[in-house]
């Protein structure tokens, strides 16, 4: 790979959530370049490791792009629907729809997990997509859900992934959570997270992989929710003070008699 | 919806990319667009890095309005390093070099009262009808092994002349990144940046009334951008994870709302 390309690759790489068009104008105006051909990996790699949703010609529901669900050649397939399609990762368009029946012997477990994770899934999540799909050695079972909000108009989008490897054998169950949220108004902040989730399922039925689905998720949001207390009360009250201890405002007038104190208390660098 | 200016197309890119890789996508945007280096150099802020003014023993900041090649001016001896080869480097003028002093002394008590640590330097130089100058500011701190926080404020200004009063430019950036990582919360990153502008016009009586408008200004537009940082890192970002995943079932959500609605239904109507 050149190093042109491997730079913009990493500009696709990082694109925030619902912003890849965006990401991807800007690299043609910028490079002059309008087919970006040398970026079809780059941009395979974001759909897949994102689950990129798509709507198929004709289909109503969203279904989503992943490794676990590639047939190879762009094209891949969705259980719920019993179809395939070819996925074109520039345009993030789906097309060419066939008959795709799943031929796996974890059949029955792949039907009732996409059931039962889904009624949990809408209780939970205002929209969200999900896949579940026999490993390609047909041992264990992926699960790969994404729940998007965009809000571009009010400078805001977020992504919440969550994947995991269910091996009804062993009854392990191995996977990740990741939040990716973008807000620029004014600025640019991001929030970046990673959560690896490794659990033990009893009994291996759908209805209890999707319990600790349903618990891990939970405990994690809530410790989020408590990871920006603790960032605000403790680094960023730590990095710069709302007032002096004083809480009073410098009197710039007078900064001169400050001096005294400055120079007893420190605060010339080492 | 693609804007036809490269440098348009790369603050753009810039603002939407990871904005802890800015430095990095910088430097990449100039090998990709050689043409775009120095505009980029100029208008991107990027986390100050330090350097020390082995003639006073002290540390300073670094920034484009203090480089000259590859030396940087120290505001504490007003001397370059690495000493710069062929001749001097480009200085203030007197008059300009003396409120530089006095502004750097008065925002190193600032530092010290707000920041109680960290390091501050304020650069000046001549323009016509006045003069200008940035008041850089950085505090980088590890409360644990797993956890990093730094702030970082570019302060950058215009003043120019009038009869008894001055009006001031101020264009203030302040990048504020925090990290934690925890057995229960995964990996955790909140970075960004916030850029706010304002324009005022204040009595002058002499150079000293420079120093004291100069640090009100700053003071104040600090002390704001720090109440808008922590509502963006710390309420924006959170509100947007609960839009994305909801703790309590969104179906008793919806019960509790249709219940409420129809008490107050039967209300009106009695």
């Amino acid at each position: 790979m050149s190093s042109k390309t491997s730079a913009l690759a990493s500009f696709v790489e990082s694109a925030p959530p619902g912003e890849l068009t965006n990401v991807t104008s800007a690299i043609k105006t910028i490079t002059g370049d309008n087919s970006l051909q040398s970026l079809a990996p780059a941009f395979q790699k974001y759909n897949e490791e994102q689950f990129t949703t798509v709507k198929l010609p004709g289909g109503s529901q969203s279904v989503i792009i992943s490794s676990h669900n590639s047939l190879g050649d762009g094209r891949y397939y969705d259980v719920e629907s019993q179809s395939s399609f070819a996925f074109d990762h520039s345009t993030q368009k789906a097309s060419d729809v066939q008959s795709h029946v799943l031929e796996s012997s974890q059949g029955d477990l792949v039907k009732s997990l996409l059931k039962s994770l889904s009624t949990h899934a809408q209780e939970h999540y205002p929209s969200s997509s999900l896949g579940v799909y026999p490993t390609f050695d047909d041992t264990s079972i992926a699960v790969v859900f994404v729940a998007n909000k965009y809000s571009p108009n009010n400078f805001w989008n977020g992504r919440w992934r969550s994947q995991y490897i269910f091996a009804p054998s062993s009854g392990t169950l191995i996977g990740s959570i990741k939040v990716d949220v973008h807000y620029y108004e004014d600025g640019n902040v991001r929030l970046i997270t990673s959560k690896p989730v490794s659990l033990s399922v009893s009994g291996g039925s759908a209805a209890e992989v999707t319990r600790q689905i349903a618990a891990a998720e939970r405990m994690y949001q809530e410790e989020l929710n408590r990871a920006f207390g603790s960032l605000s009360e403790g680094a960023f009250k730590g990095l710069r003070r709302q007032l002096p201890v004083t809480r009073q405002k410098i009197d710039w007038e007078k900064v001169g008699g400050y001096r005294l104190g400055q120079d007893i208390g420190g605060g010339r660098s080492r | 919806m693609a804007s036809a200016d490269p440098f348009d197309s790369a603050l753009d890119l810039l603002r939407r990319l990871n904005p802890k890789d800015t430095a990095a996508n910088v430097q990449r945007l100039c090998s990709l667009a050689p043409s775009l280096t120095e505009d980029l150099l100029e208008s991107v802020d990027v986390p100050l890095t330090i350097k020390r003014d082995t003639k006073t023993g002290r540390d300073f900041l670094c920034c484009d309005y203090n480089r000259d090649g590859d030396s940087w001016r120290s505001p504490w001896s007003n001397e370059f390093f690495p000493a710069i080869d062929d001749g001097e480097g480009v200085v203030p003028s007197e008059r300009v070099r003396k409120m530089e002093v006095k502004a750097g002394e008065a925002f190193d008590v600032y530092r010290e009262l707000y920041f109680e640590g960290g390091i501050s330097s304020v650069y000046f130089w001549d323009v016509d009808d006045g003069f200008a100058g940035c008041v850089l500011l950085k505090k980088s701190a590890s409360p644990s092994s797993k956890s990093a926080a730094s702030w970082d404020s570019i302060h950058v200004f215009e003043a120019l002349d009038r009869a008894r009063t001055a009006r001031y430019k101020l264009t203030s950036t302040v990048i504020l990144n925090l990290g934690t990582d925890a057995e229960n919360l995964g990996n955790m990153d909140l970075s960004g940046n916030m850029v706010r502008q304002v324009e005022q016009d204040l009595p002058v009586e002499n150079d000293g009334s420079h120093v004291t408008n100069i640090g009100k200004m700053v003071e104040d537009m600090e002390g704001k951008m720090r109440n808008l940082l922590q509502e963006v890192y710390f309420g924006k970002a959170k509100d947007v994870v609960g839009d994305l995943r909801s703790i309590a079932s969104l179906s008793e959500a919806k019960r509790d709302k249709a219940t409420h609605q129809e008490m107050i239904n039967s209300m009106s109507r009695s």
